[in-house]
């Protein structure tokens, strides 16, 4: 029964997806990761309050390294992302790049950074369902994934799409990060800059994708 | 052919970098007239990058030294390719792309100096997201109008039609938002607050600085190229600079005129701008489907 199922779908163009526009973001998110590899952390600045004092905060050698790991990891997935031409694939990646983002910021040993983690967990859960969702409606209603096949057709039903964009939303969390005062708690570049730029470019490549089908 | 295109481009960058500068120096002194104040020359952002591109220079000790220098490399790369792709009539998603690809360099420039005010910088970045959104509002109404992304093509259909201009003007307004919100001294321009000292790029200084201040005056220059050739089409080039500088007049006026909001109320505006113009383009593409 499965064997015939996956003889079924055809699962298209695995990798080959390369426009200008799609180079420029894979540019980038490699860059990002030859960043996170080659970089080492900043020293974040903590004004000790009520007096002129300040302390760095130096990071500990095993958080920067699971760090580093789940940071490239995160690149690597945003580029699978970037240059897949197939709806699922892409499906799979966001939904990696979800559950790598929780990682950069549960890699840090803080009481009130893991509360968020586990609050950004949450939400990640809850992106992977429209997400897949919206794939699922999409190959039910054209046959296919292929976005290759799918380019110019019109076929893809809007609510398959939003329901794509509803994912990719609740995947890249960066906006939600950022919108509580943990961040300032962790260290920054480049592992947590890491959180944005794949939340972006995720949100790029979906812009492309759903005016594409 | 190619090469000799290539070649050609680079005149253009020199003049795009000096004209940039020039809006921005003009942007301030429309601000100091309106508030009855002298102001500095017209030329002095030149001056200024100048200055900044031969003081001494470095790293400071806290900060991820490598992220540090690349995201300004970033930031000209970026720019740069924008007024590429504006050159050669490229697709209109490249240049949303470069747009959104400068939040990335807002966050990084705040978030690698291991400063608290860059790092406040940075977060206001990311916490303005909502800005972008009106963008590709935009974008998606234009391509609604015109069935194309192609910035050549988009002004042969206004060659055509006429300008966009007198039949999407929330999608003008949101363009000229998203101009505004990037400008210095607006009231959106959060991200570089007088309390965080200059937010984002505090902690970059002399020939970093002199290159943020070139990349600016590229984004500034493709913005309102972008925003010309979308709703205007394309105009004689005397009339295209004219046109330009009108819009820099116009944001400088806001910008003088208007008070720097709160991050809160910023966002807030900038969330109600873009279910606004959300439902505007649902709309648009129902009028358009019929």
């Amino acid at each position: 029964m499965m064997e015939s199922i996956l003889v079924q779908i055809p699962f298209g163009d695995m990798v080959h997806y390369l426009s200008g526009y799609t180079v420029l973001l894979f540019a980038v998110a490699a860059l990002f990761v030859v960043l996170a590899i080659v970089s080492l952390p900043e020293k974040p600045v903590d004004i000790v309050f009520g007096t002129d004092g300040y302390t760095l905060k130096e990071i500990p050698k095993d958080t920067m390294k699971f760090q580093r790991f789940m940071a490239i990891a995160c690149g690597v997935a945003t580029v699978g992302a970037i240059i897949s031409g197939d709806l699922f694939n892409f499906t799979l990646f966001a939904a990696l790049i979800g559950i790598l983002n929780i990682g950069i910021v549960a890699g840090v040993k803080n009481r009130h950074v893991l509360d968020s983690a586990f609050s950004y967990g949450l939400v990640v859960m809850m992106g992977t369902v429209p997400l897949f969702a919206g794939a699922a409606i999409a190959v039910a209603a054209t046959g296919t994934l292929s976005i290759w096949e799918l380019a110019g057709l019109g076929a893809v039903p809007l609510i398959s799409k939003l329901l794509i964009l509803l994912g990719v939303l609740g995947e890249g969390m960066a906006p939600f990060y950022i919108g509580k005062a943990e961040i300032t708690r962790a260290p920054g570049a480049p592992y947590i800059l890491m959180i944005h730029v794949s939340s972006l470019l995720l949100f790029l490549r979906v812009v492309e994708i759903l005016l594409t089908v | 052919m190619t090469f000799m295109l290539n070649l050609a481009f680079i005149p253009l960058l020199i003049a795009a970098v000096i004209f940039g500068l020039l809006l921005h120096g003009l942007h301030r002194k429309v601000i100091a007239r309106i508030q009855k104040r002298p102001g500095p020359p017209v030329w002095q952002e030149i001056l200024h990058t100048l200055k900044f591109a031969f003081k001494q220079t470095w790293i400071p000790k806290t900060a991820s030294q490598t992220v540090y220098v690349a995201v300004i490399c970033l930031s000209l790369a970026i720019w740069i390719g924008a007024l590429f792709t504006v050159w050669t009539g490229g697709s209109l998603l490249i240049i949303f792309a470069c747009y959104m690809l400068h939040k990335i360099v807002e966050h990084g420039t705040g978030l690698s100096s291991g400063s608290p005010y860059t790092k406040f910088g940075a977060i206001r970045s990311v916490m303005s997201a909502a800005a972008e959104l009106p963008l590709l509002v935009t974008v998606v109404v234009v391509y609604l109008f015109t069935g194309t992304l192609s910035l050549s093509g988009i002004t042969a259909w206004e060659a055509v039609n006429g300008p966009l201009f007198l039949i999407a003007i929330p999608a003008a307004v949101s363009l000229f938002l998203i101009i505004l919100s990037k400008a210095h001294y607006g009231p959106f321009s959060v991200i570089e607050a007088k309390e965080l000292v200059s937010g984002y790029w505090t902690e970059h200084f002399g020939g970093w600085r002199a290159v943020l201040n070139i990349a600016n005056a590229l984004k500034t220059v493709v913005l309102l190229s972008v925003f010309v050739m979308l709703f205007f089409g394309a105009l004689p080039w005397w009339l295209f600079l004219i046109v330009m500088i009108i819009l820099m007049v116009v944001i400088s006026f806001v910008c003088a005129t208007t008070p720097m909001l709160t991050p809160y109320q910023t966002v807030t505006i900038q969330t109600i701008w873009t279910a606004v113009v959300c439902i505007y383009a649902v709309i648009v593409w129902v009028v358009m489907g019929l």
